[in-house]
């Protein structure tokens, strides 16, 4: 089957999703979570069973959309992190219900919640699209697809303060940030007079262009991917919005979003980076981005002491690592060597498990102890040692602590930058990687040296579904297996 | 599966038994017999087996990465083997040592799994032929040292020193990761393989050579609290439960020094001999100034604590005179004083549980008197610590200063490297001093304060058992060294060479 | 080419500085406001303001506008589609054009669908 049936079945199974909701008298609507999650599950299988393009298929369809093994990738990191939001809005819907609808005015118990669990496959279908798009078009409206979606998702308890300040502050930035990239992609248009980034490509190579207008194309456009991965200086959003947006929705603003972001940074910068003229200061721009988003995420994540918040700015620490592997792309890739595509990829495939590992359990304490505060997280390795050993994984891979998927990636990263002689930056990174042993063990030390205060004293242990036992048993063998055997990510990507 | 194979994974295989229920301590002493059976297996079949499949025995690899080339490799040398048998003595005494299940407040599988884990890290770090792995299994101690000093630690600022432990750790990880990735990258960068590096080895540029060197002596000086990177610890040390001391101070820190016979020394002969004199200077920091501070300590567990940092510069000293007999005394010196030095921890652990206070001058005198069998063990291990001959450290010592005049023969001169044996047998007064002070200072002279030392309890059976087996191991390699030294000598001697050529 | 947007510059210099300069010439040349509470206050005929300045609209209003302006962008979408049918429809291309052009309407009739049952057009509380 051809790779653009995945989006058409994943979008319909969303208006499926919405009329099934509309329609049908549902008890429990968690009914749809589980119709969405095996759908996207159905559809992860279909990934395997994709057949490239022929060879000589000259249909015009084929210049916006690409089926390549990365984009293949990028839409199984996208479908699989799309089914762990869905299970975590699973165990989040009490807090949904609270915070939408007044208790009075709802027709049913669990008016609102039914929304909630088709918006993310929505969501999965743009971030799909835009794991494939290789025209400026394609690549603006996916984009906007899953901003748009993403707006409402974070906003989504509209009862509840925070929600809305964030779904406003990611509203207005994220508008802005549009505007950016629309000015910087009608720029490129001008001087290249093409949307396709192949003929981009060629005409930038080509020599015709001038360098200036180039430049100036990229930095816009390099402002708005920025916001959009969350770099430094256009990172001022992601920790108001990580923390006031839906905890599940924050882990898929975290991975999900974050990669298609990658994805699309990786194809225009690769168009411009082959341009003899601005590959040079195109490297040096993502460089000194790459820096400084290193030291800010890290340092500014040492101080916090509300989890998700630390969570939030590390994020944008994971960000920096990851525009490291891109400022040090090697000018020409010889044999046995990783490619900075590679290595973004599979630092987001180990940021995946990861990172989605990590927010499984926070959305869990924050339903059952009311707190995102690294307070709450007291005693859990007394109360719920499950849950404590797999924070515990989390927080070391994020750390990047060897045999671990995480270590592996920011292994990548450091060999990418040593090999390109970016000692700088090399240095930033250690220096990054050093202060997040610290951030991420402190609630670590939380969970197993401290005894629990106030409420959460007296509490029971928090109780875990099936499905999120499974979810998070799966996650930690997979983050072990990957620290052990990169190939087991490294293949997909091919 | 190989027995090496078997020797690494045995205890993360009991860890997620133990995870899964079964009893700790049961669990984990099963574990450390196995693998010292496994050791004492590979040990009888190490002569055998080097005839027929050369220096590197047990060897397996299997494939997990083409490219660059990642191997989860584990082979056997005589350097290993040395070590192997370390750990695995230690281990099992750490494990015995630890306290009765009933007597641990709070997590008990916590207490075990992490004595396991770290032990196993060890050993994939020693037995590793993989850089990668090399690196990535001494990492597996860190997690678990930062919950047990945290949780189980001694002292009010167990929690700063848990802090302080890990931060310097990692940190110092990193540094070491950018030194083995840029030596990596100098050696073309396919493969991780000891054989394939060591095969490019020579080949890398003299200015290469000096800037990979310095950046892994400070990797590596870190992990092995090399003056002036040193303060982290013997706070750590001091307020570690006891199997954590034992293992870290024992096994763990020996990793740095492994890592630069092993990895920096034949890669980067120029650049060890250009930073001969820095390394010099240091490790008589290490010898002389801590050694003072040694002197001043007034508590047992931070008076240990220093002498296994001061100890560690001649260790150092047998690394930087990069001859065969120098090089010999190290390793020698590893094992021994790895295992006085676990012996002296677990002692001291036992004085705690039963005096509650580690202050030599609260602790008043002659504990010997209520617990002959404790000061009696605690007199064989200080005299080890200092060298007396007839424990292996006193062999080890010899060999390390006859190494350090050795280049004499040739160069009819005393240079740096003299001086530095000159000044480093002074070390040896300095730590007798200590060590005998403490002795007397604790278990000798009459008993003071009878009241409260009235219930004081000698060594149970349990307690002693792991205590004897550390000294007689102890005595065994101490009056016959080349029980030790016959497995060390072709491949020291093969990296000695490289380092004069 | 740079010099064909100089006018374009002296355009725009022109424009902000004249209303700058007036803005200016305002606050020097003009007296000093004397204000108190009682004169920025709202006026209403001499009776006391009451409620808030700016009242709240009830969101029905937003809802049929949203939908309004969606619906209506599907039409605006339709029209260049119907007058270049015959452009577009070449060699058995028909059913491609029109399945694509169906497959639109169809996901916003899915939308209306929803929107319909969910209460969105609505208008009494």
């Amino acid at each position: 089957m051809p790779a653009y049936a995945l989006e058409i079945i994943v979008f319909s199974l969303g208006l499926v999703l919405l009329l099934v909701d509309a329609f049908a008298k549902l008890e429990d609507k968690r009914s749809l979570a589980w119709l969405g999650m095996l759908g996207l599950v159905v559809v992860f299988g279909l990934l395997f069973k994709v057949e490239p393009r022929a060879a000589d298929d000259a249909n015009v369809f084929w210049r916006f959309y690409s089926d390549s093994r990365m984009s293949l990738f990028f839409k199984g990191i996208a479908i699989l992190s799309t089914i762990l939001v869905l299970a975590m809005a699973i165990d989040y819907r009490g807090l949904i219900e609270k915070f939408t609808a007044p208790a009075e005015k709802k027709a049913h118990p669990q008016a609102g919640l039914g929304e909630f669990f088709a918006l993310p496959v929505f969501a999965c279908a743009g971030l799909m699209c835009m794991a494939s798009a290789t025209n400026l078009v394609s690549i603006f409206v996916s984009l906007e697809a899953v901003t748009i979606t993403f707006y409402v998702m974070v906003a989504y308890m509209r009862r509840n303060v925070g929600s809305l300040e964030a779904g406003v502050k990611y509203l207005i930035l994220g508008a802005l940030s549009t505007g950016f990239l629309v000015y910087g992609f009608a720029w490129l248009y001008g001087i290249t007079g093409s949307m396709d980034l192949a003929e981009i490509g060629a005409a930038l190579k080509s020599g015709d262009v001038s360098p200036t207008a180039a430049l100036f194309a990229f930095s816009l456009i390099l402002v708005a991917l920025g916001f959009k991965v969350g770099a430094v200086p256009f990172q001022m959003w992601i920790p108001d919005v990580y923390q006031g947006a839906p905890t599940p929705i924050t882990a898929f603003l975290s991975v999900g979003s974050k990669a298609a972001g990658f994805i699309v940074l990786l194809r225009l910068s690769a168009v411009f980076l082959g341009s003899e003229a601005v590959a040079g200061q195109v490297a040096m721009a993502f460089a000194v981005v790459a820096g400084l988003t290193l030291i800010v995420g890290n340092l500014t994540a040492i101080p916090q002491s509300n989890f998700k918040r630390l969570l939030a700015y590390s994020s944008i620490a994971h960000a920096g690592f990851l525009l490291t592997a891109l400022a040090a792309a090697p000018r020409k890739l010889e044999a046995g060597q990783l490619s900075s595509a590679t290595v973004v990829a599979f630092y987001l495939g180990a940021y995946l498990l990861m990172t989605l590992l990590a927010f499984l359990v926070v959305g869990l304490v924050r339903v059952h102890r009311d707190s995102e505060e690294i307070e709450a997280y007291r005693g859990l390795g007394k109360s719920s040692p499950f849950l404590a050993l797999a924070l515990l994984i989390a927080m070391a891979s994020l750390a990047g602590v060897p045999l671990t998927a995480g270590f592996f990636g920011k292994f990548f990263v450091f060999q990418l930058a040593i090999q390109g002689g970016h000692w700088w930056l090399v240095t930033l990174a250690a220096i990054g990687a050093g202060a997040g042993f610290y951030y991420y063990l402190k609630v670590v030390a939380a969970m197993y040296w401290d005894d629990p205060t106030g409420a959460a004293a007296k509490a029971a242990a928090i109780p875990v579904s099936a499905l999120t036992r499974a979810a998070v048993v799966t996650l930690i063998v997979l983050i072990v297996i990957a620290g052990f055997a990169p190939r087991m990510i490294l293949g997909l990507i091919g | 599966m190989t027995l090496v194979e078997f020797i690494v994974f045995a205890p993360l295989l009991a860890v997620l038994a133990i995870l899964f229920g079964s009893p700790a301590r049961a669990t984990a002493i099963v574990a450390a017999v196995a693998n010292l059976a496994a050791a004492g297996l590979m040990t009888l079949r190490f002569p055998v087996e080097v005839e027929s499949k050369g220096q590197v025995i047990f060897a397996s690899s299997r494939n997990l990465l083409a490219s660059p080339n990642l191997n989860l490799a584990f082979g056997l040398d005589g350097i290993s083997l040395v070590l192997v048998i370390l750990t695995v003595l230690v281990t099992l005494a750490a494990v015995w040592a630890s306290p009765a299940e009933g007597r641990i407040k709070g997590n008990v599988k916590l207490y075990y799994s992490s004595s396991l884990l770290i032990a196993s890290g060890a050993l994939g770090a020693f037995c590793a032929t993989d850089l990668f792995f090399f690196y990535a299994f001494h990492e597996l101690a860190l997690i678990p040292t930062f919950l047990m000093i945290g949780i189980f630690g001694s002292g009010e600022n167990r929690k700063r020193t848990a802090w302080t432990i890990t931060i310097f750790l990692g940190v110092g990880s990193l540094i070491l990761l950018a030194g083995l990735i840029a030596l990596l990258v100098e050696t073309g960068g396919k493969s991780f393989a000891f054989a394939d590096l060591y095969a490019v080895g020579d080949k890398i540029p003299a200015d290469a050579q000096k800037n990979i060197y310095l950046i892994l002596l400070i990797g590596f000086g870190i992990l092995v609290s090399l003056f002036p990177f040193h303060s982290w610890a013997p706070p750590a040390y001091a307020q570690a439960p006891t199997p954590v001391a034992m293992l870290h101070a024992g096994v763990l820190k020996k990793f740095g020094l492994y890592g630069l016979i092993r990895v920096a020394m034949p890669l980067l002969p120029e650049g060890a001999a250009h930073w001969q004199t820095l390394l010099l200077v240091l490790l008589l920091g290490n010898i002389l100034i801590l050694g003072l501070v040694t002197i001043a300590q007034r508590r047992l567990d931070t008076l240990l604590g220093y002498s296994s940092v001061m100890h560690m510069g001649y260790v150092f000293l047998g690394i930087a005179s990069g001859n065969t007999i120098g090089l010999h005394g190290a390793v020698l010196l590893m094992f021994a004083h790895g295992i006085s030095i676990a012996l002296l921890f677990a002692l001291a652990g036992a004085v705690r549980e039963r005096m509650g206070t580690l202050d030599m001058d609260e602790l008043g005198g002659g504990l010997a008197k209520k617990a002959p069998a404790l000061g009696l063990l605690f007199g064989f291990a200080a005299f080890a610590s200092i060298g007396l001959p007839g424990f292996a450290n006193f062999a080890a010592e010899v060999m390390v200063f006859f190494g350090s005049f050795q280049p004499i023969l040739e160069t009819k001169k005393l240079g740096a490297l003299q001086w530095a044996g000159i000044l480093s047998l002074w070390g040896v007064v300095i730590s007798a001093v200590y060590m005998l002070r403490a002795y007397r200072k604790i278990f000798k002279g009459p008993l003071t304060d009878k009241d409260a030392k009235a219930g004081i309890a000698d060594l149970t059976l349990t307690e002693r058992a792991p205590a004897l087996l550390l000294i007689v191991a102890l005595m065994a390699v101490g009056f016959v060294p080349g029980l030790l030294l016959k497995y060390l000598t072709p491949t020291l001697e093969a990296i000695a060479m490289s380092l004069k050529g | 080419m740079q010099q064909e947007f100089i006018p374009v510059l002296i355009q725009i210099v022109i424009a902000t500085g004249f209303a700058v300069a007036t803005l200016i010439a305002s606050v020097l040349l003009g007296k000093r406001a004397k204000r108190n509470q009682m004169k920025d206050s709202a006026y209403e005929c001499g009776m006391l303001p009451i409620g808030e300045g700016q009242a709240r609209f009830s969101v029905k209003f937003y809802l049929v506008a949203m939908l309004f302006v969606l619906f209506d962008i599907e039409v605006v979408f339709l029209y260049p589609w119907a007058v270049s049918f015959k452009r577009l429809a070449v060699d058995g291309g028909q059913l491609v054009v029109f399945f694509s052009a169906l497959s639109f309407i169809v996901i916003l009739f899915v939308a209306y669908l929803y929107a319909l049952r969910k209460g969105a057009l609505e208008w009494k509380d």
